[in-house]
């Protein structure tokens, strides 16, 4: 609680320039970034996507197995062909199974592990805002002199009857 | 031999436990504190039971008595004396006889500490459920999961170790570490259950067993790591973290121990929280449970899934005892848990913990979740799924942030409430370093919204910790107590630990984001550049040793070197498997494989390159961590948890000779919240203590506390 009103207004005219700032570094960085994908980031991206089909949990990019190399030919060459991202994992799961995609699909069951997330997050927030709008006015907890006359015994009974001046009111 | 030796072992620790456990019962039930003190014995028989097997596993192995089946499979003659003695946890019974060890240590450890208050019922009910623990494990040991089985025919060598786990010596420091930290969350547990069963929460035995939680939680954060760094130098792909089940099953118990160790804080200097940390505590020690049945019953194909075994359903039915049993005594006791008081701001240190603890469990549904949901799918609808990184990443990314956000913001909250001009003023100097590190960044060349964000919130996080730090050391030295005061204690201990966090988060961002993978076909005695690096193929070498033949290329990077990455084999009837070298540097590390071997001694070789930036960083990142954990766990003067607690009392708090050893904290430098208000000095972040602390009504004095 900064005695000086002055310096609290200075203060927030500097957060709204260092928002500022950091809007524009950040809209920098992605008009940056934007732009058409080469065939070999659509690829990579795809890939990063596909899980390498004789391994445990590593995507067909990360993978040096030879069956892993097998579905990047298959999606460098659809790529080249100017298939869409979908029609390439169709093509892929219709040939490997389901297995082969690492992100399970948002439809169907599978919807399950997109859904609750989410909404375990909206209702631990909603729950967490609930909570302090209902606390708003808390009650004053009341500390009666008996109470405090029980925690000055308990504790001269640990110091060895320590005289104890009365404790000034809340 | 060997054999006899280990089923005595185990068999001791299976009737101690059994028997001290029904001591212990007994003298719950008859009220008799004599009972109780004699239960205590047991612990230490428990512990030589677990030695007693050990040595006796160990003494197989080094002496290659294949007689026992277990090291028939897990041992060979060429087998190096490290990767022997590691043999004992290279599969599911030995590991289970190192857990059983780790835990009767544990229990021991527990027993001596509260030996003064063994009479008491509460230190008699935990104890009572440790031994129940320990019974079960032992019980596996003795039946299904038996170390010291012994085979028909005896073969005159064993079939070696899993070859993974005898490329690097971190198979010594992973797993027991990993163990130290899961196994420890049995002892928080167990006093857990015994204040609910005996009804006392109020008194702060949640608050006395943190220190045992933050070492276990040390212990398993560093052995989560090391895994990390082991997976990276082993597994060749140049990945630290594959989301993998098994690590997945590691990192869940961690998440939620993470989320206690900040909302105990709450219940230590608010008295609220406590059936929120009762269930946190009852849910870390059942993610332990969880995590072991999907490692060790074969239920996962994982990397890390060494053994498959019938254990499966045991494992399974004590977490579902353990569930029941915790979720029950929360319902029984709920009436009692009942806090005093309340929450009075969201803008508080006590808000800051909610949401941290929010976003800490959101992060441990995600993960169990994803880890779980394919083998329900699998059992439901019986068609495969996968539910691998990109579901992980995606998911856990903006938890990700909005943690470090809160990381930044939380430590400058004081308790009870404040304003927002308050927090304004004392995170500005913080926010303009993150909006600096941004800004550098992208001027840097980093592109992309979560990279830029990540370092961003990562330098407002580093910032606002650091100047924590510096806070604190001035406030150590005003009090004539030398700056290095400022970095010891809880709380600042848990600042460095949150910078090695965000050093961490920082290298996870931008090993993730900007990883190069390239592969360089090269001859003998040829350079090429590839991502800015200077690649050159020397020759290639032939290394052979007893337990292995290895094919090396020698490679420089850099004109450094020469790195070796190799293809190994071991033992004769195995698939050989590729060794990865690493030029590891402070900005980025270039990572080789042997893609493609030569037919020919003087043919192109083909080699793997993946540059990732950062990547040391996750290392240093954990160092700062361990370095935080230890200066966390140095004994600040502070207050009993499970003394009474009273109004701020003038009388002592002049002269701050705290010689006098009554407790009361002098606030020196150490908890930035705990101060007594009386003796908050002056003008030092004043507005952290401007109310004095009501006193907590219903604690009382713990029935056999000295």
């Amino acid at each position: 609680m900064s005695p000086d009103p002055g310096a609290r207004a200075g203060s927030r005219v500097v957060w709204v320039a260092l928002a500022l700032v950091l809007v524009a570094a950040l809209a920098f960085s992605v008009a940056r970034n934007s732009g058409p994908l080469t065939e070999k980031q659509r690829a990579a991206a795809i890939e990063s996507n596909l899980k390498c089909p004789s391994c445990e949990a590593i995507s067909v990019l990360d993978s040096s197995a030879s069956t892993a190399a097998a579905v990047r030919q298959v999606v460098a060459a659809r790529v080249h062909e100017g298939q869409s991202d979908q029609q390439i994992e169709q093509y892929l799961e219709s040939r490997y199974g389901p297995s082969i995609l690492l992100r399970p699909p948002t439809t169907g069951i599978t919807a399950v592990v997109w859904v609750v997330p989410v909404v375990a997050a909206v209702g631990g927030l909603g729950g967490l805002g609930l909570f302090f709008w209902r606390r708003r006015r808390p009650k004053a907890v009341r500390v009666t002199p008996e109470d405090r006359a029980l925690v000055d015994r308990a504790l001269s009974q640990r110091q060895g009857d320590v005289a104890l001046p009365a404790p000034p009111g809340p | 031999m060997n054999a006899t030796l280990g089923h005595t072992g185990v068999l001791l620790g299976l009737v101690a436990s059994v028997v001290g456990a029904g001591v212990i019962g007994h003298g719950l039930i008859a009220k008799r504190p004599a009972s109780l003190r004699a239960g205590q014995i047991y612990a230490g028989l428990i512990l030589l039971g677990a030695v007693v097997a050990t040595v006796a596993m160990e003494r197989a192995l080094i002496t290659h008595d294949f007689s026992l089946s277990f090291v028939a499979e897990n041992n060979s003659r060429a087998t190096p004396l490290l990767y022997t003695i590691t043999g004992m946890w290279s599969a599911l019974a030995g590991s289970i006889l190192l857990w059983g060890l780790v835990l009767s240590g544990y229990i021991s450890a527990m027993v001596w500490k509260f030996r003064r208050q063994a009479a008491d019922p509460l230190v008699g009910w935990a104890t009572l459920v440790t031994y129940l623990v320990a019974a079960f494990f032992f019980a596996l040991m003795a039946g299904p999961s038996d170390p010291f089985q012994t085979v028909a025919h005896q073969t005159p060598n064993g079939l070696g170790p899993n070859v993974l786990l005898q490329d690097n010596p971190l198979v010594a420091f992973h797993p027991p570490l990993l163990y130290l930290g899961l196994v420890g969350f049995t002892v928080p547990f167990a006093f857990a259950v015994a204040s609910l069963v005996t009804g006392r929460i109020g008194e702060g035995w949640q608050v006395a067993t943190r220190r045992w939680t933050l070492f276990a939680w040390a212990f398993l954060t560093v052995g989560v790591l090391l895994g990390a760094w082991w997976s990276y130098q082993v597994l060749g792909w140049g990945g630290f973290w594959g989301w993998d089940p098994v690590e997945n099953a590691s990192v869940l118990p961690w998440l939620t121990a993470t989320a206690y160790l900040h909302s105990v804080m709450v219940q230590e200097r608010r008295g609220l929280l406590r059936v929120w940390n009762l269930s946190l505590i009852i849910s870390t020690f059942s993610l332990t449970i969880l995590g072991t049945f999907l490692t060790r019953s074969g239920v996962i194909q994982s990397v890390h899934a060494f053994s498959d075994s019938d254990i499966g359903g045991l494992l399974l039915g004590f977490f579902g005892v353990v569930v029941v049993t915790g979720v029950g005594l929360i319902a029984w006791r709920g009436d009692r848990l009942r806090s005093p008081g309340g929450i009075d701001s969201p803008i508080s240190r006590e808000g800051a913990f909610l949401l941290n603890n929010l976003l800490f469990v959101l992060l441990a549904v995600i993960v169990l979740l994803g880890t779980v949901f394919p083998l329900l799918y699998e059992a439901f609808e019986h068609n495969q799924v996968t539910v691998g990184a990109p579901y992980f990443d995606a998911m856990t990314l903006p938890i990700g942030l909005a943690l470090l956000l809160l990381m930044a913001i939380g430590p400058a909250l004081p308790w009870r409430k404040t304003t927002v001009g308050t927090l304004r003023d004392r995170l500005v100097v913080p926010a303009a370093f993150g909006v600096l590190v941004a800004v550098a960044s992208v001027i840097g060349g980093v592109r992309g919204l979560g990279a830029v964000l990540a370092f961003c919130l990562g330098g407002f996080a580093a910032a606002s910790n650091v100047r924590q730090l510096v806070l604190a050391a001035r406030g150590a030295r005003r009090h004539g107590a030398g700056a290095w005061r400022g970095l010891v204690g809880r709380a600042n201990g848990g600042m460095v630990v949150h910078i090695g966090v965000v050093v961490i988060a920082v290298a996870l961002a931008s090993a993730t984001s900007f990883a190069f993978r390239g592969e360089v076909t090269l001859r003998p005695g040829t350079s090429t550049v590839i991502d800015g690096q200077k690649i050159t193929y020397l020759k290639l070498a032939d290394v052979r040793t007893a337990a292995s033949s290895a094919t090396q290329a020698l490679v420089l990077v850099n004109g450094q070197g020469p790195y070796r990455p190799a293809v190994s084999q071991f033992g004769a009837n195995t698939d050989p498997v590729g060794t990865p070298a690493i030029d590891s540097r402070l900005w980025h590390d270039v990572y080789l494989t042997i893609d493609r071997l030569p037919a020919a001694a003087d043919g192109p070789v083909s080699v793997g390159v993946i540059v990732q930036p950062l990547v040391s960083w996750l290392w240093v990142g954990g160092g700062i961590l361990i370095l935080g954990s230890l200066l966390a766990a140095v004994p600040g003067r502070r207050r009993r948890p499970t003394d009474p607690v009273s109004a701020p009392l003038p009388g002592l708090s002049d002269g701050d000779g705290d010689g006098d050893g009554n407790g009361h904290r002098h606030g020196v430098g150490d908890d930035h919240g705990r101060r007594d208000p009386v003796l908050v000095p002056d003008g030092r972040e004043s507005s952290d203590a401007p109310v004095p602390d009501a006193p907590v009504p219903d604690e009382r004095v713990p029935a056999g506390s000295p």
